[in-house]
């Protein structure tokens, strides 16, 4: 009886265990460490320059590499424009002059070096990229009140400080190891550089490839995926190419025709991602008591006779956002105006009004080679049929920049931007009297402008922020036209590619919660 | 003769001279590259603090000085956009591109030579008239179009080539076809036309009267002497084929020099344009010395004539 007793039991505790683990969920995959590889089709040839926070030059690129290699006290994360992270909290007085820091124990930088005070302060002073002078020219000190614990001081109240150190604005804020780069220098930092982000670098070809690692040490996360490829692919349907061919996984900036293509292809799927980039049209004239554009009822009869949702489908197979402002949506302190409607007829309408029922001769539609004419030719187009006559003026990307930054343009500007920041950082550039791109302004917009700038308390200086956007939609001051998304591919591999997770940011983030598809 | 060769050599030194002021000036006709490496937005101090940075805030004559001074020494100045020096860049890239340029010519003369012999030998039959065709098509359609069309059927619907990169053979066969169609196309042009010459000379006629039979006549006695234009115009195109593969480098993501020098254009990085026009300069300034001076040692007539 006992063997068969005991056979008994052992079949049954044969089941009972194949059925538990039928049943039981399996070990997560961190505990096995990051495995797998994924490889993206980069639009753009990358730059060391992009291994360093402290020559980020305002534009979002680099953050594309930033957001793998390195590691921020406070960045845009998912649903948190600024999320903690190094950091793991901040205060600020009430007289808005300090900023407190209090930072994350036990963070590791990828040599090892555990992060402290020092290297925040180290790594703000060292910054030299976008908007460096103005960022640094407002702190009055930075003091390291124990290793955990930094202090900025500020000469005066300003209340975009965060909006300036915490976000894509700067780089000031994404932290270098002192020790290193003092070790190294400055050249030999680009060449092998060590953060204290998810990925740690493995090598870098220019024009080829970059390739990182997983950082196992991480502190938010064990990365899932252990290596990370960067492939510079410059031909569109290369890339595309290499995406059918599961060559890669994720393919950046696929466009037009490709785009449709990509959309259609089984097994690859195209996905938007939107950040702060919006286009729009300025009217340059305005301020010209002869000019048509003089008159309210012009620019407004521009802004009726674009078809936005045409042109997104035409161009962006439908997935980019209509623009009613050139304010970004996604942009802190954006005021939503009423929506333009395509109305042909009032705008016709308008223009009569306005004394000019047969339309008038415009001039120039001056615009870069690429959006300038995307867009702007269908732009150009929907005018004509209004009775505003433009010609399409096409210029090389760095003329056109250079003589719109020097205001020589005349007639209407094809203008875009992509820059981060916020409202106020955008219409200081482009609506503010002595801006950059700014042909003219209004006195009381101008007012406003700078009782924000003084007002600390975020809800009333909402409140001015909206007031100045109303004012600019009221008075038609430009024609935003779209907010592009940035069209890519990706393949059937990710099961998380990461795009659109982070809002305002146009490229897969953050790297550590990408996770390939159970085979 | 060492004075006919100290002769060429000075035209050479002049010819480099003259190439480093028009890229130095003619580059810079092209705009301001801090343009480019800020956004749009940036501010007026953010734009002024990198043309500081790169020295583009100074006189024109002081920058060129400053490169005169740089070149001299052998420093061909730093990549604004790769921030590493240029000549290095260079070096990383040149063997690509000569790998790539070596594949491409052995394509062209593989393809170019024996259709261009038959086209002679058949010549006003239908071999010669399809190496017609051939010729045609290879110097007509653009390279980008040739290689795309490459990586559609051959990655795309095949499967069988990576549609782009480095590191193997199967990453080397489309782009070498890409680049090498228009050269085979010239090649197999100046095959047949040599040939012809060659074909309707008293020493082949004599060779056919002997008796000797049509494969000896055509392989020993016709084609090697036809054959040594065509190699001289090879050795040429190889250095052109290094330097034109900007195109065909751009579409397979080949790390050579022509994506080098596209992407210094594209971003208006000046000092790589430099280096890189300079110095595929100086390789065709220094392949058309010696062809001369080889030339000259070959035919007493031109070093005298000179």
């Amino acid at each position: 009886m006992k063997p068969v007793r005991s056979t008994a039991l052992a079949l049954t505790l044969a089941l009972v265990l194949t059925v538990l683990a039928g049943v039981l969920p399996a070990r997560p995959a961190a505990a096995a460490g990051p495995e797998g590889q994924a490889t993206w089709a980069v639009h753009i040839t990358l730059a060391p320059t992009w291994f360093d926070p402290a020559e980020t030059s305002g534009i979002i690129t680099p953050f594309m590499v930033l957001y793998a290699m390195h590691d921020a006290l406070v960045k845009p994360m998912p649903g948190k424009p600024m999320a903690p992270s190094l950091a793991e909290s901040w205060t600020q007085s009430k007289d808005g002059l300090v900023y407190e820091f209090v930072l994350r124990k036990n963070v590791r930088f990828h040599n090892g070096d555990v992060m402290t005070a020092e290297d925040v302060k180290f790594s703000f002073e060292r910054y030299r990229g976008a908007s460096a002078a103005l960022l640094q020219g407002k702190v009055a000190r930075v003091e390291v009140l124990d290793p955990h614990r930094i202090r900025f001081t500020l000469k005066r109240p300003w209340p975009d400080f965060l909006a300036f150190y915490a976000t894509p604005a700067t780089g000031a804020a994404w932290i270098v190891p002192k020790k290193y780069v003092e070790q190294v220098g400055e050249d030999g930092f680009k060449k092998a550089p060590v953060g204290a982000g998810p990925y740690k670098f493995v090598s870098f070809k220019p024009g080829v490839e970059l390739v990182l690692e997983a950082h196992e040490q991480y502190w938010r996360k064990i990365p899932t995926l252990k290596t990370l490829v960067f492939r510079t692919i410059p031909d569109e349907s290369t890339r595309l190419a290499a995406l059918k061919r599961g060559e890669v996984d994720v393919a950046y900036s696929i466009t037009g025709p490709l785009a449709e293509e990509a959309k259609r292809s089984p097994g690859l799927a195209l996905v938007p991602t939107y950040f702060t980039f919006t286009t729009w049209l300025v009217f340059t004239d305005q301020w010209d008591p002869k000019s048509p554009w003089h008159d309210r009822r012009v620019r407004l009869a521009a802004n009726l006779a674009i078809d936005r949702a045409g042109i997104n489908q035409a161009v962006y197979l439908g997935l980019s956002k209509l623009a009613h402002s050139f304010i970004p949506q996604g942009m802190e302190y954006f005021w939503a105006p009423p929506a333009y409607a395509f109305d042909p007829r009032g705008a016709k309408r308008l223009l009569a009004e306005a004394g000019y029922p047969n339309g008038f001769e415009s001039g120039d539609l001056s615009g870069d080679t690429i959006y300038g004419v995307a867009i702007g030719e269908p732009v150009a187009n929907y005018l004509q049929q209004v009775g505003i006559r433009l010609r399409l003026r096409p210029m090389e990307r760095v003329a056109f920049f250079k003589e719109y930054g020097e205001k020589k343009l005349r007639g209407v500007i094809f203008s875009g931007s992509g820059a981060p920041g916020n409202a106020p950082i955008r219409l200081e550039q482009y609506a503010i009297t002595g801006g950059r791109y700014a042909y003219g302004a209004y006195p009381d917009v101008d007012g406003l402008y700078t009782e924000q700038a003084n007002e600390m308390n975020p809800r009333v200086r909402q409140q001015i922020l909206h007031k100045m956007q109303q004012l600019i939609h009221e008075r038609a001051m430009f024609g935003p036209v779209i907010e592009p998304a940035f069209l890519n591919g990706v393949g059937p591999r990710l099961e998380v590619h990461g795009l659109g997770l982070v809002a305002n940011h146009a490229y897969s983030a953050p790297y550590e919660d990408l996770r390939l598809k159970k085979p | 003769m060492k004075r006919y060769i100290a002769k060429r050599v000075g035209f050479a030194a002049i010819s480099l001279v003259l190439l480093s002021v028009t890229i130095f000036l003619l580059v810079r006709l092209t705009g301001d590259p801090t343009v480019l490496l800020v956004e749009p937005g940036a501010s007026q101090a953010d734009l002024e603090a990198v043309r500081k940075q790169f020295g583009l805030d100074r006189p024109l004559w002081v920058q060129y000085g400053h490169f005169v001074s740089s070149l001299v020494r052998g420093d061909l100045g730093h990549s604004f956009y790769y921030r590493t020096p240029v000549l290095e860049l260079y070096l990383s890239r040149l063997p690509s591109s000569l790998l790539l340029a070596s594949a491409a010519m052995a394509f062209s003369l593989l393809i170019g030579i024996p259709t261009g012999i038959i086209a002679a030998v058949r010549v006003n039959q239908w071999w010669d008239s399809a190496g017609k065709v051939f010729a045609l098509l290879g110097l007509s359609l653009p390279s980008f179009w040739v290689g795309l069309l490459l990586i559609l059927f051959f990655s795309v619907y095949l499967g069988w080539l990576p549609s782009s990169g480095s590191g193997t053979a199967a990453h080397l066969l489309m782009p070498a076809f890409a680049l090498g169609w228009y050269f085979a196309a010239a090649h197999m042009r100046l095959t047949r036309s040599s040939m012809l010459d060659v074909l309707g000379s008293e020493y082949v006629k004599l060779a056919r009267l002997k008796g000797l039979p049509e494969a000896l006549v055509i392989g020993k006695h016709a084609f090697k002497n036809a054959l040594i234009p065509v190699l001289t115009l090879a050795g040429i195109n190889l250095v052109i084929m290094v330097n034109v593969a900007v195109v065909v480098e751009t579409v397979f993501a080949w790390p050579g020099i022509g994506r080098l020098l596209y992407e210094g254009i594209a971003f208006r990085d000046f000092p790589i344009v430099q280096a890189t026009v300079i110095l595929n300069g100086a390789m065709v300034v220094i392949v058309s010395l010696l062809v001369d001076i080889l030339y000259a040692v070959i035919d007493p007539r031109i070093r005298l004539a000179r």
